[in-house]
């Protein structure tokens, strides 16, 4: 991280931010979408985001929920357009290694749901990591 | 994640062009700004958590005090969301009121909004006459109202006090002083060269990332999205309604929307004052409970208000999303990426009329 | 001749005033009437007083707002950086009693004069551009006036 001068630990005034009404509701539906605990998700959001993406999280999250379904199930199930572009919970990269992983098990045979339950957990280690 | 980064430039928390406190981490590369971290809780006064529990009577001046620039529509906004709850339909001439009030708030809003971006970007002539202006629509808000900030004029079932003949003949002989100012003003802003260097083809925001960030109000309509919530607004409807759209996504389209927007704020309160019938003003009414999601548009773009209300019209839960949320954060993530030059930063930032009390409430 | 000197310095002193106003958590009204101040009609400049928003060149501080918890190091340290002599003017309810929002639940710590020592206040909610520019006014000859005498 970079150094600046009067730096701050912004991790309290975060956490008021996640706390609101409309932010709280939100954190969980994400963190029933992602099958994690709340407090944890809370804390990975904390690390990542900024706080004027925490306020706008609410919003964002509405327009990700609205967004057409593209022609990729398995794309839509993980989120990778809603927890990437909408809300960067996580970095293409780490989306893109847990698409991967899904995409291979459905690529053997595998029905959708083991191939998302598979991918949801690995994005899931990356938030309890 | 991690970017090669020449150096970290923090702007703000307290800076000669912002009124307000907010603090913008710019990463920079040479001199193009790559990435950006907002920093706020300068403001964080928890009004929301502040309201719960509260009766709707203490509710109302808690809203409006979320923003002083925009009060009169936080007002409206909460009352006319009571009055969803609780089915009070207000009287025509009231209803015609709010209008005449919110338009005349909307007003000393884009004014103080040019001026910051004319004081910003150092053209004080034009800031100066701007402000100026602002006065002359204030006297008006102080004259139908009672007060300059914080009016508290409406309340469910209508407003507090009728304008008398006088005063409407007053207010329309300042809109005619009014427009023919503003006329000059938007020609001098429109033609400027000085102007048009510091503010064409720069701080863009295109419309597929005004979409994601889910920006609103001038700064939307700037980039092509054609969304108003006037055009839901009953009243607005019945004046005619049509908002002012444009599509270059910079500086100059963000300060020239709201140029036109002046004028249109102008033509509404014509058009309202001329279709007003007579009548009382306060119908009466008793809040109730219940559970609403009611909208309407701020000067910055759309205000929503989450109530839930107990039988007693008791504010048990709210939450406000009030524009600057999502402006600010369209702002800081995708205009201020393009910019060219750092001393860019402050004037674009100004230019999406960022509201840091709103933002935090 | 010293006392002559003294006399120019006093009168100079006394009218020419660098403002810098600093908001702590306002609803904004606040902010927006101070700005006001600097419109053709108040014409703050025409008493010699210059909003300069830069603690370094100030002279008074304005304090907007009830001091939320992000303040509470850095007031302080805006208050520092201003050169002797300097005066600060709580503008608005906020500063004296916190208003409307020093109820439970909410996040701020109100009286500001907790954290810096607070010459006058103008109440009011939000108070008009005119008691503003008069609370400047007839502060300035008290602090600044024979500060220099004034000093042991």
């Amino acid at each position: 991280m970079t150094k600046y001068l009067y730096e701050k630990d912004l991790r309290p005034l975060k956490y008021n931010i996640l706390v609101g009404p409309r932010q709280d509701r939100t954190v969980k539906a994400m963190a029933d979408r992602l099958g994690v605990r709340r407090q944890v998700l809370r804390r990975h959001l904390i690390e990542r985001l900024d706080m004027s993406n925490l306020e706008n999280m609410p919003a964002r999250w509405e327009v990700g929920c609205a967004a057409p379904a593209s022609d990729d199930a398995l794309a839509d199930a993980l989120g990778c357009e809603l927890f990437v572009e909408n809300i960067a919970v996580f970095t293409p990269s780490e989306m893109e290694a847990a698409y991967e992983k899904a995409r291979d098990l459905v690529d053997d045979g595998a029905p959708l749901e083991t191939a998302v339950k598979e991918g949801k957990k690995a994005l899931k280690e990356v938030i309890t990591s | 994640m991690k970017k090669t980064v020449d150096v970290s430039i923090p702007v703000g928390p307290v800076h000669p062009c912002w009124k307000e406190p907010v603090r913008i981490k710019c990463e920079t590369r040479g001199e193009h700004v790559i990435g950006t971290e907002v920093e706020l809780g300068y403001m964080k006064k928890g009004i929301e958590r502040i309201m719960q529990g509260r009766p709707w009577q203490e509710v109302m001046f808690l809203a409006e005090r979320v923003c002083g620039i925009c009060s009169v529509v936080h007002n409206m906004v909460f009352i006319e969301a009571m009055e969803t709850i609780s089915e009070i339909t207000p009287p025509p001439r009231a209803a015609y009121l709010r209008v005449v009030v919110n338009e005349l708030d909307r007003m000393a809003s884009h004014l103080i909004a040019n001026f910051s971006y004319c004081y910003t970007i150092e053209h004080e002539t034009l800031a100066m006459y701007l402000l100026n202006e602002r006065e002359y629509v204030l006297d008006m808000l102080e004259m139908i109202t009672g007060n300059r900030v914080n009016t508290a004029y409406m309340i469910p079932g209508g407003v507090r006090y009728d304008l008398r003949e006088e005063d409407a003949a007053t207010l329309r002989a300042t809109l005619d002083r009014l427009e023919e100012n503003l006329r000059r003003y938007t020609k001098m802003f429109a033609g400027g060269p000085l102007i048009a260097l510091r503010s064409k083809g720069v701080g863009i925001l295109t419309k597929e990332e005004a979409l994601e960030a889910h920006a609103v109000g001038p700064t939307a309509r700037a980039s092509g999205i054609a969304v108003d919530c006037r055009s839901n607004h009953p009243t607005y409807q019945e004046i005619g309604f049509e908002p002012v759209v444009r599509t270059e996504g910079d500086n100059y389209a963000r300060i020239m929307v709201r140029f036109e927007e002046l004028m249109q704020s102008i033509g509404l309160i014509r058009r309202a004052l001329a279709m007003m019938p007579e009548g009382p003003v306060r119908g009466g009414g008793e809040c109730k409970g219940g559970k609403v999601r009611y909208s309407g548009e701020a000067p910055r773009g759309e205000l929503t208000y989450f109530i839930r209300a107990d039988r007693y019209g008791r504010v048990e839960e709210i939450a406000i999303q009030t524009p600057s949320i999502m402006n600010i954060d369209a702002c800081t993530h995708y205009m201020l990426k393009g910019v060219i030059s750092i001393a860019d930063v402050t004037s674009t930032f100004i230019s999406s009329d960022p509201c840091i009390a709103c933002n935090e409430r | 001749m010293t006392d002559l000197l003294q006399k120019l310095k006093n009168a100079v002193r006394s009218r020419s005033i660098h403002v810098a106003y600093v908001d702590t958590g306002s609803c904004n009204g606040c902010d927006i009437e101070v700005l006001a101040c600097l419109s053709p009609r108040y014409d703050l400049e025409q008493y010699g007083i210059y909003v300069h928003n830069n603690p370094r060149e100030a002279d008074i501080l304005l304090v907007i707002g009830c001091c939320t918890p992000q303040w509470e190091d850095k007031l302080k340290e805006v208050w520092e950086k201003i050169p002797e002599p300097k005066a600060a003017i709580a503008i608005g309810n906020c500063p004296v009693s916190g208003c409307v929002f020093n109820r439970e639940g909410g996040y701020v710590n109100p009286p500001v004069s907790k954290h810096i020592p607070i010459a006058a206040s103008v109440p009011g909610c939000p108070p008009r551009p005119t008691e503003i520019i008069r609370a400047v006014l007839s502060l300035a000859p008290t602090i600044f006036a024979d500060y220099e005498e004034k000093k042991p």
